[in-house]
């Protein structure tokens, strides 16, 4: 009987909720294989120092069998440390003397830390080459047709060796799975965003995918009958382990979090396309239009050292959830998208029509972004019984 | 010691892909940390895998300081598998010995990600996606780098060499090619091997294109009309009715 993979993604001992979205598309994938195969059974696979209770969980809610591969070395401690370091950039940067501050999260073999720390549990931490020799092992053993992997930065980081490994077809960034008369098709994003890829893999070997979050709908709850869960021992220094050239040190966490733009009622942010640092100037202006409004931006912005890491939005920045959100030049990659997906009107300003973000906005505003402020601004300006005597 | 850096050429205007800028501005940095503290020599390579023009990127990256380029010659097809093209790369790559290969963590254009974690599993080195960090190699052959997780948190990492990382933007600030680097640069020699000679037999694709379309809409888009005094009014006036202002 073919079976299906479904990789589950812990971090820190806990199941990150990515994981019930992979096995809803593992659902979509075994409803749409052709009907002469016999039908797969799906195994959520489970790498963690200790499985069992990650493993009982995912069976109980899914009623999927469960297969907790416990990897001691995958162990890391709580640890509570911060570090300061010195922004590398600009000069202006340095004269202000700003520093990223980084809390330490995880450590391997850390000592105990101080004070009360009763709640941190003992983390698992992630090992590319662990978990591509572990699962290369499994699937020699079960033959998956189909491993589902979370498209996330740990997903990312051992699908693509995994699939070699093994001579699978390999499709990352899944957004979405249909089936033909030729079989299934997966789409992913391309072009930043603005097109998607139609993709078949060719016959006759496994498919490694690594599926978007937030696109399938996690259906799980207290399924009737649990799945069986199996657990199996990888002790430290057995040969599943890889080579070990690769050693999980710490895991830091950045401390700065801006409250500012959790809490606006409005958020105005600036993409690639406002074109030069000098313009953040007017953006400002634009936000201090409204009563409660905080300026994010995109992430190249930060990259580029035009504004600073507490106004990012999007996987890697913060999360947020404004009454409104104003994307002005903004593309709308990903990576962005679903740090702002969840606000409640999202109006774009972009010269370019074919801007993805225009397909996540309620209002579309296609103009150049400084000569829309500028007229909403004089229009505001009267509609308040303002005069502007200039 | 020896360092390759795999860039590719993207878009219209065929630049190089922007992560790959970075990924040579870091290798260029490990190459001075190396030679000035450490005096140790470094040989920095680029490597590219296109069409004929793709040389151009070559030349880009000699002007900003790589020593040598190499450049796999292939037709331009519509769509390329990033299996083959870790392939094609493992090619070139095999015939030095290099300590350190980098690349971008994704080609803007089709952004896989997946060519420098596959192109390590093939010369069966250990990879770090995602770097976003890294400090010079110490003298027991190991590198210290930081890959970006979700949710501002860092995996701290020592690698034993060699070793491929793909690099995150952000993690630099790349120079501008110096135009003295470029006119000398136009004397250089790329070396070009052509497709056939790598792999007299076909390297079989294990995905297919078969389109692209557009994404689904997630919200109602509706697009304002009219002079962009219209636009401003009614968005001023979509604002006060929803008590956004």
């Amino acid at each position: 009987m073919k079976q299906i993979f479904v990789i589950a993604e812990i971090f820190a001992n806990q199941i990150r909720p990515v994981t019930w979205e992979l096995v809803a598309a593992a659902r979509v994938i075994e409803k749409n294989l052709p009907s002469q195969q016999s039908s797969p059974a799906i195994h959520v696979i489970v790498p963690a120092d200790h499985p069992l209770p990650l493993a009982e969980t995912i069976a109980q809610r899914t009623g999927m069998d469960v297969i907790g591969l416990q990897i001691p070395e995958l162990k890391t401690e709580p640890f509570a440390k911060t570090i300061e370091e010195p922004q590398k950039g600009t000069k202006k940067h340095k004269e202000k003397g700003r520093k990223a501050r980084w809390d330490c999260m995880w450590e391997r073999g850390a000592p105990a830390p101080h004070g009360d720390s009763g709640s941190l549990a003992r983390g698992s931490a992630y090992s590319g080459e662990i978990y591509i020799s572990c699962i290369e092992q499994l699937a020699e053993e079960l033959n998956p047709s189909h491993i589902l992997i979370a498209h996330t930065p740990q997903g990312q980081d051992f699908a693509p060796g995994l699939a070699v490994g093994i001579n699978a077809a390999s499709v990352p960034a899944v957004n979405g799975i249909r089936t033909d008369e030729e079989g299934l098709i997966y789409s992913r994003p391309v072009f930043d965003n603005s097109r998607n890829l139609l993709v078949r893999p060719t016959q006759h070997r496994p498919v490694v995918l690594t599926v978007m979050p937030g696109i399938f709908k996690a259906a799980v709850g207290e399924e009737q009958k649990s799945g069986r869960v199996e657990i199996r021992d990888i002790p430290n220094q057995s040969a599943a382990y890889g080579d070990q050239r690769i050693r999980h040190r710490r895991t830091l966490k950045r401390s700065c979090e801006n409250q500012a733009l959790k809490e606006a009622k409005v958020i105005v942010a600036a993409g690639r396309g406002i074109k030069e640092k000098e313009n953040l100037k007017e953006i400002f202006e634009f936000a201090q239009s409204f009563s409660s409004a905080a300026v994010g931006a995109s992430r190249p912005l930060i990259d580029m050292k035009w504004i600073e890491y507490q106004h990012q939005v999007g996987i890697t920045g913060a999360t947020v959830s404004p009454r409104l959100y104003i994307a002005c030049g903004i593309s709308g990659s990903s990576q962005h998208l679903a740090g702002m997906k969840k606000a409640e009107f999202v109006v774009a300003i972009n010269k370019n029509p074919e801007a993805p973000i225009f397909l996540h906005a309620d209002l579309c505003i296609i103009e150049d972004v400084f000569e829309f402020i500028d007229v909403f601004l004089t229009k505001r300006g009267e509609s308040n019984g303002f005069c502007d005597f200039k | 010691m020896k360092i390759l850096v795999c860039i590719k050429q993207v878009g219209d205007d065929g630049e190089t892909n922007r992560f790959d800028v970075h990924a040579l501005e870091e290798a260029l940095d490990l190459k001075d940390q190396l030679q000035t503290q450490l005096s140790k020599s470094v040989v920095l390579d680029v490597v590219t895998v296109g069409p004929p023009g793709a040389c151009k990127i070559i030349r880009r990256a000699f002007g900003m300081g790589a020593d040598r380029g190499f450049h796999c010659v292939t037709e331009k097809p519509d769509f390329v598998s990033s299996f083959v093209t870790a392939t094609r790369l493992a090619a070139v790559a095999q015939k030095e010995p290099y300590d350190l290969i980098l690349t971008g963590i994704m080609s803007a254009d089709m952004m896989a990600g997946q060519t420098g974690p596959m192109l390590a599993k093939i010369l069966g080195l250990p990879c770090a996606t995602s770097v976003i960090k890294t400090s010079a190699p110490s003298s027991d052959m190991t590198i210290e780098v930081e890959r970006e997780l979700d949710n501002g948190l860092r995996d701290c990492l020592t690698i034993t060499m060699p070793a491929v990382l793909t690099i995150q933007a952000g993690i630099n600030t790349p120079r501008y090619p110096k135009l003295s680097s470029m006119l000398a640069a136009g004397q250089k020699k790329i070396e070009t091997f052509k497709e056939l000679d790598l792999f007299p037999e076909p390297i079989q694709a294990r995905e297919i294109s078969i389109g692209t379309e557009y994404p689904k809409k997630t919200r109602s888009g509706r697009v304002l009309e009219g002079s962009l005094s219209d636009k401003a009014a009614e968005f001023l006036a979509f604002l006060k009715e929803k008590d956004l202002l």
